[in-house]
């Protein structure tokens, strides 16, 4: 993983720029010292293109699939990759001095350093002393702080419990970030989660809201008699995105409650039997365009 | 026509400044570090002040269409608590190379102690290492000498008076720093610093050479419009547009700029108002702000 990280990053970096981060990785494996550390961490900023993107070749992003399942890239930037290959040159040292120096980073970080660090997790080792830092990251309002984490991340997926699962997912919801980009969202399904989304909608519908059609996404297997009565609600919001919604659950979900609805919804079960329906797409349809200074449209 | 607030303390402010401000043009903001009002008495609560600048209200400014910056430093006044400056010195390298921080500051002397001139010096060295600019505060009382002590002390540790940026000044002190070759800050903030009647006329005496327009808005009673304000009121007074640009925008940003962490590029495509609306006082501006209206009726800042 650390030559593939590499060579995507000699490929979209500016020549000096590299040469200056290659310096310091061999600086920090021969012989790591904190303070120098913290300064390549942040010296990122100096060095490389403030947005440059990535240049990935296809075989590339199968590789990174084979080694990391879930995570995505396409969201990254070279500050991101650049600080997330130094990180990865951590792995060497002993575990206590390794979870200092995360910590130690994320104690004074940007915030782009912060959504480099978490985007690193998956990578690192010691994932399991990760958790609670990983919690703490998600209260943060600051959305590319929470993307960083909850989106194109396996971590949480992999080490979460279902309490900090369910958090994360109904804070998607929240602050409308785009579900499909959840890691591991239908492996984590569960039926608390499930419960929590009725809620939610009854709450929002109550205030004259409307809740994302996405959000159903998470009720599938887990269709209650509540549950059941909104898939139908569904159908009379007025909202196409609604009906696609409750079609998708009834397309993977063979509870009975839910059989009525096959006669009120052919339209869309063609539309996933033909392929141009799905939950991914119907997420992308969904997704708020992220304005250029990464703050979300209010939902 | 956009504006650059090279000195503006926004954690003390609220939502509405930043409404105010984006509809009137001002399109980034530099925050430098300061007093916070009482004096801290932990390290700690200065490690998340910074983490505040360089986190959370950098975020909260880009919610507005704002690019925010800062400057990180020792204030002076703090700088006399000598236990608690030491361990802020420990704190500043990790903090002084990151994404836009533009400069060390704001820095300089309060009362003249020991400990200021200490410090002052310390951070110097800092800023000379780092490359960096540095935003000096001059102190309220005895001015003039302390403005004068300020720059011996830079020279003193060999800095370029083209990197430093020397705010709070007055007439008294204007021709000192520029003839010396420093930038010259203006701080338009009521009663206790500078008018902006008398800022025009300053412009009027020195021309737009090295000189800055700012507001310093904080937690006192001060004014987050000060620099567009001031603007309209050099409009009205004949004050030439290409000059207002210099002194509200261009100089602010080549002074800042030689940190390599402030460009133009980072607002591409960011609007800008139009002058001609702002100054005449007669149309609705973005968020549905009748700005214009409320800026013509409290123009002056005295």
């Amino acid at each position: 993983m650390r030559d593939l990280l590499t060579d995507i990053l000699q490929q979209s970096a500016p020549p000096a720029a590299f040469a200056w981060l290659r310096d310091r990785l061999g600086e920090q494996e021969t012989q790591f010292s904190k303070r120098p550390f913290y300064y390549a961490f942040s010296g990122v900023s100096r060095h490389f293109p403030k947005h440059g993107r990535l240049e990935i070749t296809p075989e590339q992003s199968q590789r990174l699939h084979e080694l990391a399942p879930g995570l995505s890239l396409d969201h990254w930037d070279v500050f991101r990759l650049a600080r997330v290959r130094l990180l990865l040159s951590l792995e060497r040292q002993e575990k206590s001095v390794f979870l200092e120096t995360i910590a130690a980073l994320l104690n004074t970080a940007d915030l782009r350093e912060q959504a480099a660090i978490y985007s690193a997790y998956p990578l690192l080792p010691h994932q399991e002393d990760l958790v609670e830092s990983a919690i703490d990251g998600l209260r943060s309002n600051i959305v590319d702080v929470f993307d960083s984490i909850a989106l194109n991340n396996p971590f949480p997926a992999a080490r979460f419990t279902d309490a900090a699962w369910n958090q994360m997912v109904l804070k998607a919801i929240f602050i409308s970030r785009p579900l499909y980009r959840i890691s591991g969202l239908e492996a984590r399904r569960n039926a608390d989660l499930a419960a929590a989304i009725s809620y939610l909608a009854h709450e929002r519908w109550a205030a004259g809201r409307r809740i994302p059609a996405e959000a159903w996404r998470n009720c599938v297997g887990f269709v209650s008699d509540e549950i059941s009565a909104d898939l139908h609600h569904l159908l009379e919001t007025g909202e196409p995105t609604d009906r696609e919604a409750a079609a998708l659950v009834l397309a993977s979900d063979g509870d009975p409650r839910l059989a009525d609805l096959r006669g009120r919804l052919e339209g869309e079960i063609d539309a996933i039997g033909s392929g141009t329906l799905s939950w991914d797409r119907l997420g992308e349809k969904l997704e708020f365009p992220v304005t250029l200074n990464g703050s979300p449209a209010k939902a | 026509m956009k504006f650059l607030d090279s000195h503006v303390h926004m954690v003390s402010r609220t939502t509405d400044d930043y409404q105010r401000m984006a509809a009137s043009g001002v399109t980034a903001i530099i925050e430098p570090s300061f007093w916070q009002g009482q004096p801290r008495t932990e390290p700690g609560t200065f490690k998340d002040y910074f983490n505040t600048l360089i986190g959370f209200e950098r975020f909260r400014a880009s919610q507005f269409g704002i690019k925010h910056y800062c400057t990180i430093g020792l204030n002076p006044k703090e700088a006399n608590n000598e236990k608690l400056a030491e361990a802020v010195m420990e704190l500043l390298p990790l903090y002084i190379c990151k994404e836009g921080v533009v400069g060390i500051g704001e820095i300089g002397f309060d009362d003249q102690t020991k400990a200021e001139e200490k410090y002052l010096r310390l951070q110097a060295q800092l800023a000379l290492e780092a490359d960096l600019p540095i935003q000096i505060h001059t102190p309220h009382r005895d001015k003039k000498l302390g403005t004068i002590r300020t720059m011996d002390v830079l020279e003193d540790v060999g800095i370029d008076p083209g990197k430093v940026i020397i705010d709070h000044n007055n007439e008294e002190t204007v021709k000192l720093v520029l003839d010396r070759g420093y930038w010259a800050a203006f701080t338009i903030y009521p009663h206790t610093k500078l008018g902006n009647e008398r800022m025009v006329e300053i412009l009027r005496e020195y021309g737009a050479e090295r000189i800055i327009v700012d507001s310093a808005a904080d937690w006192g009673i001060s004014d987050a419009l000060a620099v567009p304000k001031t603007a309209a009121l050099m409009k009205e007074r004949g004050v030439t547009l290409e000059r207002i640009e210099q002194v509200t925008y261009k100089n602010p940003l080549a002074a800042y700029g030689q940190s390599g962490q402030i460009s133009e590029q980072d607002w591409e495509g960011s609007e800008g108002i139009d002058p001609t609306a702002l100054f005449e006082g007669n149309t609705l501006l973005r968020g549905g702000m009748d700005v214009a209206t409320a800026m013509s009726q409290y123009l002056m800042i005295e």
